[in-house]
């Protein structure tokens, strides 16, 4: 009897290993004809390890430059900061090139694990100086901008009949159980904080009491927290508004137009992805070669195409201008991406806190832990 | 000499043994013991773990804390216990209701036709070939504002001209209980299955002739010799769970916080190394002593394990 159920669970294994195997080979790529490299470095390495986001970089970029260069790409992904960094820390990883978000850079720069670039061999005209020189690294020692967003406050017109303006509206009992948040302790407890009039990277002991004391008031309400995909919970319906970044509400908004991205009166979180190069990094002419590269105008303009976030890089806008008129006023007109002045001034970069970081993280427990 | 050894049945067994001993020393037994020792380190502004001897970590765990507010020399805080009982009771929960619901699907598979039972087993088997968080988004999309089961409820209604208003059931505790149940039901319709399999049919014809009705039957015959398998599913259900938090985060919303998310947030998001490793060993007791006492009453489910 059991030899019986042992040739059946071999069977049906085989069965679906076979299938498996078939259903391999990835789709050709459109039309895209790769650009020629606009200074083309010598490149003697053979491979480049690069640790990027989740689904934020256009796959022409790979095939191009292992076509160019005849260098192989190995690309390993994460979903959050505190995973690269951990991975990093942890040591063994060779990766090249990662794609860190401003507020972790200085605690990666202070432990050693990035190391200083070299200008004179990066396109940095390319880019909008707005998003250099910034003050988690001035100077640009160590990183090169890649993308940029807001985090903010996200409803579907279409059923909500009270918009929200600021983050204090989001306390409004009607909104009780139809909101959605991030699962990120410092853009939740933050808000709240800018709601009291205190600093988004405050480390009073006070204030934050006040903050948690406010926020545990506001936990019920939320039905969902999700870091990873709340457009799904929205499109869906199963929320109707909440807090969300820049590429989701644009998502969401392309999906069904009644979803609105509003920049709060406390002002929006503002953040920025950045390429640097790990210390031991082995690939370092492949890494240079990559950077310049994908960030041309006519590589670049791509982001535009996938990935609907705030563009840092100045060429690609300008290629897309004229080669991608499409793209580029829907880029240009919506106000998701092409952020109103005001509301960039308005805003806040979240950075490291240090010794309150436990802290920070204590009060997330408690808010959520309340019976 | 080398002959001898070659006889020596203890010195087969050693080598037979070496490779998981290699195994359980290195990927289990040192890791352990680096975890003890980073627990009662202290954190560093940057999140490094500075070494020591400090119990500070396993006071803050038990709120133990001399930073008092109303000028007390100490005071309690039960913030921590509150998530190490809220994990324990949804533990306790999900094992209880998947005995439940396991046991009469066991003891109708364990008697129904020979030729027939292979086919239920694997069908019981089936779920467990596709990844485990393919399965919990599979429940996603059923239990959506506007997911399956609202959408066939509210059709049928439509047909029956009744206004539906569609169930809140994602994000739900319930939710939550649903997905914990699926998830963990094979691990207990296997041993109980196992253990009522081996209970001979003479057995229950000697308690029909000595005038047992079924019931008397099932309470004095049946249950008490399917005992060890029931053990043996409870400790392979009851213990994974207190760790577990996908199926909470993707079915409960992430409302709550549980013990095994309080874990990963302090290597992660805290970034305290210690205060984390602390969590982890109070969890790794906690759990051995539920499983101590339980398996004191109960035995070990030897039968099975042995069978």
């Amino acid at each position: 009897m059991k030899d019986k159920l042992m040739k059946v669970l071999v069977v049906v294994v085989l069965a679906s290993m076979l299938l498996a195997a078939c259903g391999g080979g990835a789709p050709a790529s459109d039309e895209f004809v790769c650009p020629e490299p606009e200074n083309k470095i010598e490149v003697t390495s053979t491979e480049l390890n690069i640790f990027v986001w989740t689904e934020y970089i256009p796959a022409e970029w790979k095939t191009c430059f292992e076509q160019v260069y005849g260098v192989k790409i190995n690309h390993d992904e994460y979903s959050s900061n505190e995973e690269m960094y951990a991975k990093l820390l942890a040591g063994g990883s060779n990766y090249d090139l990662v794609q860190p978000t401003d507020y972790i850079i200085g605690l990666m720069i202070r432990q050693g694990l990035l190391q200083q670039i070299d200008q004179n061999k990066l396109p940095m005209a390319n880019f909008n100086p707005n998003y250099l020189n910034k003050a988690f690294d001035p100077g640009n020692k160590y990183t090169v901008p890649y993308m940029a967003g807001t985090d903010a406050i996200i409803y579907n017109a279409d059923i909500v009949t009270t918009p929200p303006t600021s983050f204090a509206d989001l306390w409004n009992p009607e909104y009780a159980g139809r909101l959605v948040f991030l699962d990120d302790s410092r853009v939740i407890i933050g808000m709240t904080l800018l709601t009291l009039g205190y600093d988004i990277n405050t480390t009073d002991p006070a204030q934050l009491e006040e903050a948690k004391v406010k926020l545990a008031e506001l936990i019920p309400n939320v039905k969902l927290f999700d870091s990873d995909s709340p457009k799904t919970a929205l499109i869906a319906g199963d929320v109707d508004l909440g807090i969300t970044w820049t590429g989701e509400a644009f998502t969401a908004q392309q999906e069904n137009p009644a979803f609105t991205f509003v920049y709060p009166t406390e002002g929006a979180v503002l953040w920025q992805d950045n390429w640097a190069v790990p210390t031991g990094a082995s690939h370092l002419d492949a890494v240079y070669a990559w950077i310049s590269y994908t960030g041309q105008g006519d590589m670049f303009w791509l982001m535009l195409r996938d990935f609907p976030y705030i563009v840092p890089n100045q060429a690609a806008l300008d290629f897309a201008e004229t080669n991608q008129a499409e793209l580029f006023d829907a880029y240009m007109n919506s106000t998701i991406t092409n952020v109103p002045q005001a509301a960039i001034d308005n805003a806040h970069l979240i950075e490291d806190v240090g010794d309150a970081t436990p802290l920070y993280d204590q009060i997330w427990t408690e808010v959520k832990g309340g019976e | 000499m080398l002959k001898r050894l070659r006889e020596n049945k203890a010195f087969q067994g050693t080598i037979l043994a070496i490779p998981t001993l290699i195994f359980m020393v290195g990927l289990l037994i040192i890791p352990l013991i680096l975890t003890a020792i980073i627990s009662f380190g202290t954190r560093s502004p940057d999140g490094n773990v500075i070494y020591g001897f400090s119990l500070h970590n396993y006071a803050r765990i038990f709120g133990i804390s001399s930073e008092c507010q109303n000028g007390k020399s100490i005071c309690f805080d039960p913030l921590y216990m509150q998530i190490l009982g809220r994990s324990l009771s949804l533990a306790f929960n999900t094992t209880v209701l998947v005995i439940l619901m396991a046991y009469p699907l066991s003891y109708f598979i364990a008697r129904s036709h020979p030729r027939r039972r292979n086919t239920f087993l694997f069908m019981v088997l089936v779920p467990l070939w596709t990844n485990f968080v393919i399965r919990v988004y599979a429940w996603m999309m059923l239990l959506r504002t506007q997911g399956v089961i609202n959408g066939v409820i509210g059709w049928v209604a439509g047909l029956l001209g009744l206004h539906f208003v569609p169930l809140e059931m994602i994000y739900t505790p319930g939710a939550v209980l649903v997905g914990m149940i699926y998830e963990f039901l094979p691990f207990m319709i296997l041993p109980i299955f196992t253990s009522l399999e081996k209970i001979e049919t003479p057995l229950y014809e000697a308690a029909a002739d000595l005038g047992a009705n079924p019931f008397r039957t099932f309470l004095r015959v049946t249950l008490p010799l399917s005992m060890p398998g029931v053990v043996a599913g409870t400790i392979l259900v009851f213990i994974p769970v207190m760790g577990t938090f996908i199926v909470s985060d993707l079915l409960g919303g992430k409302q709550v916080i549980l013990v095994g998310n309080l874990i990963q947030r302090q290597f992660l998001d805290a970034r305290d190394p210690t205060f984390g490793s602390a969590a982890s060993l109070i969890l790794m007791v906690m759990t051995l002593i539920v499983t101590y006492f339980y398996t004191r009453k109960f035995g070990f489910g030897e039968e099975i394990i042995s069978a």
